[in-house]
């Protein structure tokens, strides 16, 4: 068989065009975005949403999920590590200080400028929260993703017995309902605690206790800053003493371990957010403290709003919550900073925020926020609303990690384990921070 | 190919030898010696890895300074230590008891000495996690079975300062056990029998053969179980990090963890490099003193 020059180029013309065109496919199909953010109801949320996104610019979104105890230590060794797993991320608002001054984060605002992405239309708080470093200053470094705050959840169903109300009414003279008040969360709390319901016995709250990451941080700022607690002078930064440990602060503390005595659960004292919906899930408790991220889920399972109320964390000396939630990066080491910003432009826009919310994820785009529906949308709206306006946070500095394991070793030491005092737990917390902003140059 | 038979023929005993032992070397070295040389070079600098681009400057002996003169690394120690002595201690007297035990033929003893064996099987991390659950106070087992026999009405194992650390060391013992008690078996049965059988005919008791001659025998083979248990245990992070993270506060935080905290979530790689070293020569010394004991009585 003679293969002439022209037949050889035919076979090969044949056979080759299929496999570069193959090949181009595959290459096209093969533009992919790894997403990283904590395992939770609100990833699956957005994993749901972003098949949109796959729809409209053939885009492969993968993600990766890490369970909450390990997140922050997952995602900033690969930060530290400058490592390109991640194109997009999706860190707590602690993280935003380091994400910055180190250099991990893409800084946005000539996108966000580029692109007509305005920080006006999104919560303030949030923007303030998720987006900014130096805090306050228009230097964005995140997009705000998943507005969140702590709060609360109750067991509705037992509050409206009016057995139980009239016998709490009768003990402590005001109805039983949701709590305005720590020392009203108290009483409630107490009152549940070790009460029979239904052949059960049952508890008062599921707080945070967690030791190991930011959980037991997490629950007891949310009483300290409802004491009116703050972590420095306004007037001279880094200047921690007689604030921090403030005899208001120092009484928050130990109310937190009063409410772990007398109302926690046996053997809740390392819990945090799944261990704290577990026990509500499971009739354990009458109130649990959690991140609005996991109401809709708890919603979903009470269809007709007979079972669980929610509402935002109780007053004190003050209003004031702790805020969770977290903003949306390009990573600066991803090889697709481009395909991530696409990502980025395509998340912000109203229609997809608001599919953002419906889905179960938490909006900071004022146009949902905004729109009349919004508070009728769910019945733990108004409560997000009301607690996005009163939010506070821990330190966002670059050594945040650095800050918080001292405060969850100190308070674990003195609410769970009993050690020492709330006073002597405060002081040497602040010992450690004036330790860490002194390495760091700050003081 | 007969040519490189010639050449490897001319080379001396000394050369094979070396050419023998050269990959372990190189790996030994490249693994081993190369990273501890080089934390005992950062153990003298205020590096940290998180701040990339921070200068990086010699500090002498600062952190060690530091470190020992810190109360609460003091604490760390004396809760490792706590938990090194009573885990070694129990595990020495339950496992040559069950050795003893399983030395005698009996039906069902391979069996038993197979089920025994199996907690050591399984991943630390593994165990760690489930007897969280055991340890849980409302649907635990533990509570269950301690209630059974008393009633103590409910307790938190992990959840109290005081029972914390006992929880720690009944976990470690309950899956190393099998170890000290697999390696003193092996030192049981290497005992001759025409011992015991001289002994019968001088009518010595069970008890004196024991003491004259089992323990004697054992006891070497007992000791090196201690001093593998001894140096695992003043490591040991896995198996207690998953079971109380290092609480309820710092009741179990061994100094392992706290190293690991140090390291790896505060990033101060200077400061823990000094910690690691500390306690790479604190082993390495109790490990020396150790071995010279344990051969004086090998000796004897």
């Amino acid at each position: 068989m003679n293969l002439g020059g022209n037949n050889m180029k035919k076979i090969l013309s044949v056979f080759l065009v299929p496999v570069f065109a193959l090949l181009f496919s595959l290459n096209a199909k093969s533009e992919s975005l790894t997403l990283g953010w904590a395992a939770w109801d609100p990833a699956n949320a957005l994993q749901e949403l972003s098949k949109e996104f796959t729809a409209e610019t053939g885009v492969e979104m993968n993600f990766e999920f890490v369970p909450w105890p390990n997140f922050a230590e997952r995602m900033l060794n690969e930060l530290n590590n400058q490592g390109k797993t991640f194109d997009l991320l999706i860190g707590d608002s602690q993280w935003i200080g380091q994400g910055a001054e180190y250099g991990h984060y893409v800084k946005l605002n000539d996108f966000f400028d580029a692109n007509g992405i305005s920080m006006d239309d999104f919560n303030p708080a949030t923007v303030y929260a998720y987006s900014t470093w130096p805090k306050g200053t228009p230097n964005y470094y995140a997009l705000p993703a998943m507005g969140d705050a702590l709060a609360w959840a109750y067991r509705k169903d037992w509050f409206d017995r009016p057995e139980l109300q009239a016998e709490f009414k009768g003990k402590h003279g005001y109805d039983l309902g949701v709590p305005k008040t720590w020392d009203e969360l108290y009483d409630m709390c107490t009152f549940f605690q070790g009460r029979e319901i239904d052949g059960q016995v049952r508890y008062g709250a599921a707080i945070n206790t967690e030791r190991g990451s930011e959980g037991i941080t997490m629950g007891v700022t949310a009483a300290m800053y409802a004491w009116g607690m703050e972590y420095e002078n306004p007037d001279k930064p880094y200047d921690m003493d007689g604030y921090f440990n403030s005899d208001a602060s120092v009484e928050a503390v130990e109310f937190y371990r009063k409410m772990y005595e007398d109302c926690a659960p046996p053997g809740h004292s390392d819990a945090y957010m799944v261990a704290n919906l577990d026990a509500y899930k499971s009739g354990q408790v009458a109130f649990q403290m959690n991140w609005y991220a996991f109401w809709p889920g708890v919603s979903k399972e009470d269809s007709d709003g007979r079972v669980s109320g929610f509402f935002a964390n109780p007053c004190q000396n003050v209003c004031a919550a702790t805020l969770g939630g977290q903003g949306i990066s390009v990573v600066k080491y991803s090889d697709k900073q481009d395909l991530a910003l696409e990502y980025m432009k395509w998340f912000a826009k109203p229609d997809i925020q608001q599919k953002w919310w419906d889905l179960g994820g938490y909006s900071c785009h004022m146009d949902v926020l905004g729109s009349p529906d919004f508070v009728d949308s769910a019945v733990y709206a108004q409560g997000f609303l009301d607690s996005m306006g009163i939010v506070k946070d821990f330190w966002q500095e670059p050594t945040f990690v650095e800050l918080m394991l001292p405060m969850q070793e100190r308070i674990h030491d003195y609410v769970v384990n009993g050690k020492g005092s709330a006073k002597e737990a405060l002081d040497k917390i602040i010992d450690d921070w004036t330790e860490v902003f002194e390495d760091d140059g700050k003081i | 190919m007969k040519s490189a038979v010639k050449k490897f023929k001319g080379l001396s005993d000394k050369a094979i030898a070396w050419i023998f032992i050269a990959p372990t070397l190189i790996l030994l070295l490249a693994i081993n010696i190369y990273p501890l040389i080089y934390a005992i070079r950062m153990s003298f600098t205020n590096f940290y890895a998180n701040k990339i681009g921070r200068e990086v400057k010699f500090v002498g002996l600062k952190n060690y300074k530091k470190i020992l003169g810190k109360e609460e690394i003091w604490e760390k120690m004396q809760i490792t230590a706590h938990f090194v002595c009573w885990t070694l201690v129990i595990q020495a007297l339950i496992g040559l008891g069950l050795a003893l035990l399983l030395n005698k033929k009996f039906k069902g003893n391979e069996l038993l000495t197979t089920l025994i064996v199996l907690p050591m099987m399984l991943s630390p991390a593994v165990v760690g996690v489930f007897w969280t659950y055991l340890y849980n106070p409302q649907v635990g087992l533990f509570n269950y079975v301690v209630n059974f026999f008393y009633d103590f009405g409910i307790f938190d194992m992990i959840g109290s300062s005081t029972l914390a650390p006992w929880s720690i060391v009944i976990v470690d013992t309950w899956m190393w056990t099998p170890f000290t008690m697999l390696i003193c078996l092996a030192g049981l049965r290497s005992i001759p029998n025409y011992l015991y059988e001289a002994a019968e005919v001088d009518r010595a008791s069970k008890w004196q053969q024991f003491i004259h001659i089992t323990l004697p025998s054992v006891l070497p083979f007992l000791l090196l179980a201690l001093l593998f248990r001894g140096i695992e245990n003043f490591k040991m992070f896995d198996l207690v990090a998953e079971l109380t993270s290092g609480g309820p506060g710092s009741a179990t935080e061994l100094a392992s963890i706290n190293l690991k905290r140090e390291a790896f979530e505060k990033w101060k790689t200077g400061y823990s490099s000094a910690f690691a070293v500390i306690l790479f020569v604190t082993i390495f010394g109790f490990g020396n003193v150790y071995v010279k004991v344990m051969n004086k009585i090998k000796d004897r």
